[in-house]
């Protein structure tokens, strides 16, 4: 066994088990904690296939920025994980049932006879070899147009997040003259039917309702 | 090192380089004057959108282009869906503008993403690679989640929102996942190679393309809203503002529709039986639920959401008709040709549906419920006639444009001796009028529970006039469309 | 040309349009103007078509193909010939008269927009079925008018009776219908076609045929099937049921509807087909057959009725039966120029006895009228004119269209003949003595109009009665006064050309040879005033004469006899009362058996299977999916993911247990 498979086991090993932590964690803290656990040891993976930029991209974006600031957020929003978790235990033999199919029948097909090392073999590059340099140059020339439209889903991306946050003034207090004549009288008033004058009970009723009481 | 570079030819483009650029022209007008003037964004993004259609019919060769590294691809169909697509949101943008101004929510941010989306669907509609099909799809969902939410006082707005978005994203990973196995499989993101190398691989692989497969059909019936993957469909159209339902069951179902062409007719064409079970599968279950579950609502909203389900659910249907068994694939032309004229149907009755809940609407009500539409014939007989056309259209009554859409698809289904499901999706058909039928009857034997006159633009008032008297003359002369379709699918498939 | 052909029908639809659906937005007067105003532009184009068609250029071929799926064509396709055209100025005329003539009758109806509405759609529903070129148009034209017709006798839809008379119309229509469609289904298989010309073409190999399931002669059964639809729609014995019931509807529609028009569409339906009845002997035997009962035992029960329009309707049930003479004896076109004739003189008859109803304050019993003509004098001198085209005085249209039917059978082979032509003959005596007794009762005698019992007029809408009679207002008596001009004398000028001078050319066919009746006719005839001069002295002309004369004395000189004849001959009288029991029949026999096998299946069926399974059990299934749906769609997002990715597992279950 290679040393590159050794490296692959365990970083594999640790980013299943770290994962399975996120879902499981009690405190929202920890599970930040172990998905950034994560990042990193795909970050290693991808580091043994050679894709040392995507490596180094995913450590920089997400557990650089991306968690930093999401762990500001866990930190100051008071979530109750117990609520969140609740129903789990009923929930959690379907959802392993389903799950295990899904992994069985997926494994059967995605297993070795298709993927393996054989199937797909690694071709070595060659020396002087930059991986950075070549997604660079295949982003702006062969990629180019699904590398704008990326830029332009970033740019609706902003837009939506000032739309869904901005804040106009709320304290003006102009007269809006359509909707004023567009209420209907159903939106302000309620009538309410009541007998002007209420007929006191008769003698008799009231003496047989006392009887029957 | 750049020397093999060549510059791709941008003007296969041109329509969506230019929506792209006049959007950001509009985002610097709204900055600039759209507090100010609230009619400019509208009306510039109906201006942006006609410059489109114009330049569409200009570039418009007829023969297949790629460009963009074969990632782009324009030919008939793409042109035909998006005009369509120009004119649906045209026709979104006419019809919303007052409702949304009566809710203070005419902001400039509202038109500029519904013209994102548009951007969206016409790279769905143009895609020639996996990529850009999930880059036009995630375009489009974003600016759609947004649209959803664009309501922020509304909770019931921003918990559909919510829900969309995480459904979205299962959806998109679902999507990605297939697409990632296609790649595995056949070592292309190509489209057209994929398409080649399924018809080639060693049997092994075959495998993993059908698995892959799975995923795509997934992808495709959560954007289309078939059951199993409808779910969001009732929660989201009820939750959003009526104008934000109207867009996104109305547009979306062309670049739906393109995406699965292009998907599973230009790359999996070699495993049409496979996806024609499943694509059955959904349908059949699609339409009993949708129709089912129609008939119990009281909400028109939600009503027309679970029409929608079983409407796509129905298109499906002429999809899965395709290939015979045996792989005899003679009437796979005229089959995608009935689907696509089937969403031409509905998104055309779709669009009036909602159209009529934004006309009753006004300030502070809307008008969602069945019981809103009550005695609306004594109210203005000239829209209550126009909504009958839109429901009759829906029902599948003979003469509107709906009828000849079921009509062509069920004849799809006897001519590829599917009969036991043509008659099933006939029953469902008439359960399903049951639904439409009774809001004819609440509008002309009701009586009216409000008497106000209805406070709608002359603009609107006119455009849902030629919608309806379109879903009726398209009824009475079918086959120009019809034929249109065909030949667009004829040229580019 | 083809615009105009377009046009004609789309007219009247697009006034039904606007005065149905906008009606109380324009108001009566646009809507009325509307209305007349496409009725009038297809009349005038229909003249334009008639002298185009006059120089010599028939049509046919598609208008407009609806759709095309697989081996079936449906489009909308338009046959102008002679034929056409003829009933298509018919058609225009009567309808722009009875337009016209509604302005004044429906004055006061609250339903003023939705009348108008409603005939402007039969006008264009009528002129689809005679101008279609294949059966599936005229089907659609078929049921249209029909459907018409049953909105029409309903349209006072708050009278039982009306209610009533809808529902039987509907009902006895079905059973027509269901030949009809036998029929239509018959060609359809065996001809692999729904086109006119291709059907005729492919004859001779149908004649030869026999139907697989019964081994009847294929060509026997279609002209059958064929003809017990047209016995339906023109109210042939034992279907003729429904159309003296149906005149609870408004006498317009009467007119137009009920008389001119649509009960004649069986008349031109198989004179149209006359390339496939030529080839049946069977088939025109029975045609004959049926014709001849009409035509006579019709005539009786018009002898014994009270209310005006009955009378009218009997007549029309009695002339009905004189076309399918015709047609049973190969002489179509004198079916048709009987058609013609029938449709000016009985529209001019209905609409002058709806004018006297106007005019007797709603009063429809002729027993309590008398002495109008002093009173009405336009609706008097029109309906003497009308009723003496009915009876066949010579010179009248309806001497020339009812003495060649007479003739034809006189000179038919056919076995049945002998009897058709004493049914014929003896029903000149009867049409004259019903047509003068009701013309009598009415217009001359002593004045009865203020002995209406109260509650014998049920047509109180308005105005109790009372009163002096009046004449009505010119919109209703220029329709009077234009319909009697060719009540007089169309059948003088057209007699030669399309009886005797081959007008019809290839719209009609005759088999010469086997039937030789109108072309011995021919041989025959030397202009119409021979015709008429020789009519003189013909039985049919004595039998007519003293008909009006008996009617004289019975009703004017001796109006005791009557009375007395009516208690010598009780039983008669009680049979005709009742109309031969026919309805008595009806209702025990279908109608009883329908009730005791329906009682059976309502146990079993309705009960246990519609109730028990359709209604019931839809209902708990829709409630069942409401419940399942509701249940799903929890609201919860982990719910919808889960069902996703459910999907998806069943999906690749699915994939997963098929390929290994």
């Amino acid at each position: 066994m290679e040393f590159k498979t050794v490296l692959f086991y365990l970083f594999a090993a640790v980013l299943v088990a770290s994962a399975l932590r996120v879902v499981t964690a009690r405190n929202p803290v920890h599970a930040v904690l172990f998905l950034v656990l994560a990042f990193f040891n795909a970050s290693g993976i991808w580091m043994l296939l050679d894709a040392e930029f995507l490596a180094i991209a995913l450590v920089m974006v997400y557990v650089g920025a991306v968690m930093v600031l999401f762990m500001f957020v866990v930190m100051m929003l008071d979530i109750n994980i117990e609520s969140v978790r609740r129903g789990f235990w009923n929930y959690l033999p379907l959802g392993l049932l389903v799950g295990t199919i899904l992994v069985v029948e997926m494994a059967a097909v995605l297993g070795q006879r298709y993927f393996s090392l054989d199937a797909l073999p690694n071709t070595a590059a060659e020396a002087g070899y930059s991986n950075t340099k070549e997604l660079g140059r295949l982003l702006y020339t062969d990629y180019a147009y699904p590398f704008e439209l990326a830029s332009v889903i970033l740019l609706v991306a902003i837009i939506a997040a000032v739309v869904l946050t901005h804040r106009e003034r709320k304290d003006t207090k102009a007269q809006k003259i359509g909707e004023q004549l567009a209420t209907r009288r159903d939106d302000r008033l309620r009538i309410v039917s009541m007998a002007s004058v209420k007929e006191a009970p008769s003698v008799e009723k009231a003496v047989t309702e006392e009887g029957n009481k | 090192m750049l020397n093999n570079f060549v510059m791709p030819d941008f003007n296969p483009a041109m329509p969506e380089i230019l929506l792209l650029s006049m959007t950001c022209g509009i985002l610097f007008v709204d900055l600039i004057f759209g507090a100010r003037h609230r009619w400019m964004v509208p009306l510039l993004s109906v201006v942006a959108l006609l410059v489109c259609a114009f330049v569409t019919v200009n570039t418009a060769i007829g023969d297949p282009v790629l460009t963009f590294g074969n990632m782009f691809i324009d030919d008939l169909m793409s042109d035909f869906l998006k005009l369509l697509t120009y004119v649906a949101v045209v026709a979104v943008i006419i019809y919303s503008r007052g409702y949304m101004k009566a809710r203070g929510l005419d902001k400039g941010e509202f038109y500029l993403l519904m013209l994102f989306a548009t951007l969206g669907m016409m790279v769905m509609i143009s895609a020639a690679n996996l990529l850009t099909i999930y880059l036009g799809v995630e375009l489009l969902s974003l600016s759609q989640y947004a649209l959803v939410a664009i309501d922020r006082k509304s909770t019931r707005a921003t918990e559909a929102a919510m829900k969309y978005f995480v459904l979205g994203a299962l959806a998109s990973g679902l999507l990605l996942y297939g697409m990632s196995m296609l790649y595995g499989a056949t070592g292309s993101l190509q489209l057209g190679e994929i398409a080649q190398a399924a018809s080639q691989q060693s049997t092994g692989n075959h495998t993993v393309l059908l698995f892959g497969l799975v995923f795509l059909v997934a992808g495709i019936g959560f954007k289309l809203g078939v059951v199993p993957f409808h779910m969001w469909i009732p929660d989201v159209y009820e939750g959003a503002p009526t104008a934000v339902t109207l867009f996104i069951a109305s547009a979306p179902k062309f670049a739906a529709f393109a995406m699965t062409i292009r998907l599973l007719v230009t790359g999996m064409f070699e495993y049409a039986e496979h996806w024609q079970t499943m694509l059955l599968i959904l349908a059949v279950s699609s339409i009993a639920l949708g129709n089912l579950a129609a008939i119990a609502q009281t909400n028109f909203k939600r009503m027309l959401a679970y029409s929608a389900i079983s409407h796509m659910g129905f298109m499906l249907l002429a999809l899965a008709s395709g290939v015979l068994a045996g792989g005899d694939h003679s009437p796979a032309m005229a089959a995608y040709t009935s689907a696509m004229y089937y969403v031409v149907a509905y998104v055309l009755s779709s669009l009036g549906s909602f159209g009529m809940i934004l006309l009753l609407s006004r300030a502070g009500f809307e008008a969602e419920n069945l019981t809103d539409f009550k005695g609306l014939n004594k109210r203005s007989p000239w829209f209550a006639l126009m909504a009958l056309i839109f429901m009759f259209s829906m029902a599948g009554i003979p003469f509107f444009v709906g009828f000849f859409a079921k009509f062509a698809v069920l004849s799809m289904l006897v001519a590829t001796e599917h009969t036991a499901t043509a008659v099933f999706a006939v029953i469902f058909s008439l359960i399903g009028a049951f639904y439409y039928l009774r809001v004819v009857k609440v509008m002309y034997f009701d009586a009216p529970q409000d008497n106000l006159p209805l406070r709608v633009g002359f603009d609107m008032r006119l455009v849902l006039s030629v919608n309806g008297l379109a879903v009726a003359l398209l009824g009475l002369f079918p086959q120009q469309v019809m034929s249109l379709c065909q030949f667009a699918l004829l040229r580019s498939l | 040309m083809k615009t105009t052909y377009l046009l004609i029908p789309l007219a009247p639809l697009a006034g039904a349009i606007l005065a149905g659906f906008f009606g109380k937005l324009i108001g009566r007067t646009a809507s009325h103007c509307v209305t007349i105003l496409g009725v009038a532009t297809a009349f005038f184009l229909s003249c334009l078509v008639y002298q185009d068609v006059e120089a010599g250029h028939h049509f046919n071929g598609p208008i407009y193909t609806w759709l095309q799926s697989g081996g079936l064509t449906l489009q909308v396709g338009f046959l102008i010939d002679k034929l056409t055209v003829m009933m298509m100025l018919v058609v225009t005329f009567v309808s722009l008269m009875v337009h016209i003539y509604t302005i004044g009758y429906m004055h006061d109806d609250p339903g003023y927009q939705r009348f108008f509405s409603y005939i402007s759609l039969f006008t264009f529903s009528m002129l689809m079925l005679v101008m279609s070129n294949n059966f599936v148009q005229l089907f659609f034209g078929w049921e249209a008018v029909g459907l018409v017709s049953y909105l029409l006798i309903g349209f006072w839809y708050t009278r039982p009776t009306a209610i009533y008379a809808n529902l039987k119309a509907f009902l006895v229509n079905r059973v027509g219908d269901f030949g009809f469609l036998l029929g239509i289904g018959l060609i359809a298989a065996y001809a692999g076609s729904l086109d006119y010309t291709e059907v005729f073409a492919k004859r001779e190999e149908l004649a030869l045929m026999t139907e697989a399931a019964t081994g009847w002669p294929l060509i026997t059964a279609i002209c059958i099937c064929l003809f017990i639809g047209a016995m339906g729609k023109s109210a042939q014995v034992p279907l003729h049921v429904w159309l003296p019931d149906s005149m609870e509807g408004p006498t317009p529609i009467s007119a137009l509807i009920h008389a001119a028009t649509m009960v004649t569409a069986g008349i031109f339906m198989v004179t149209r087909m006359s390339p496939l009845f030529e080839l049946s002997d069977t088939a025109l035997n029975f045609v004959l057959v049926i014709g001849s009962i009409t035509a006579l035992f019709m005539g009786f029960l018009g002898i014994i009725q009270n209310d005006i329009k009955r009378v009218v309707a009997y007549s029309t049930l009695s002339q009905l039966g004189y076309m399918t003479v015709a047609l049973g004896v190969s002489a179509y076109p004198v079916a048709v120029f009987h058609l013609m004739t029938h449709a000016f003189f009985k529209a001019l008859l209905f609409l002058g006895a709806g004018s006297v109803i106007m005019g007797c304050h709603h009063n429809q019993d002729i027993r309590y009228m008398g002495a109008i003509r002093k009173y009405m004098p336009f609706t008097w001198i029109t309906s003497l004119l009308g009723s003496l085209a009915l009876i066949g005085t010579p010179f009248f249209s309806g001497f020339y269209s009812k003495d060649s039917i007479i003739e034809a059978v006189a000179l038919s082979h056919l076995p049945a003949a002998s009897f058709a032509y004493f049914s014929v003959v003896a029903g000149v005596f009867v049409t004259a003595f019903y047509s003068f007794r009701m013309y009598f009762l009415v217009f001359h005698g002593k004045e009865r109009y203020d002995q209406v019992p109260h509650d014998e007029h049920h047509h109180d809408d308005h105005g109790h009665g009372g009163g002096k009679p009046h004449e009505s207002p010119w919109v209703v008596t220029l329709p009077l006064v234009l319909l009697a001009i060719p009540s007089v004398l169309i059948g003088y000028f057209t007699i030669a050309p399309m009886l005797h001078g081959d007008w019809f050319g290839s719209a009609i066919f005759i088999n010469a040879e086997r039937h030789p009746a109108l072309e011995e006719m021919t041989g025959e005839f030397h202009g119409p005033i021979s015709m008429a001069l020789h009519g003189f002295a013909s039985l049919p002309f004595v039998l007519a004469a003293s008909g009006v004369v008996l009617a004289w004395f019975f009703y004017l000189k001796r109006p005791d006899i009557p009375t007395a004849i009516k208690q010598r001959v009780m039983p008669i009288y009680t049979l005709l009362e009742n109309k031969y029991y026919f309805d008595k029949f009806n209702e025990v026999v279908f109608a009883g058996g329908a009730r005791l096998l329906g009682r059976g299946l309502w146990k079993v069926g309705d009960q246990g299977v519609i109730d028990g399974l359709l209604v019931n059990g839809s209902a708990r299934t829709v409630g069942f999916v409401a419940g399942l749906v509701r249940w799903i769609q929890t609201g919860h997002i982990y719910t919808y993911a889960f069902l996703m990715i459910l999907g998806v597992l069943v999906l690749m279950s699915r994939l997963f247990l098929s390929a290994w």
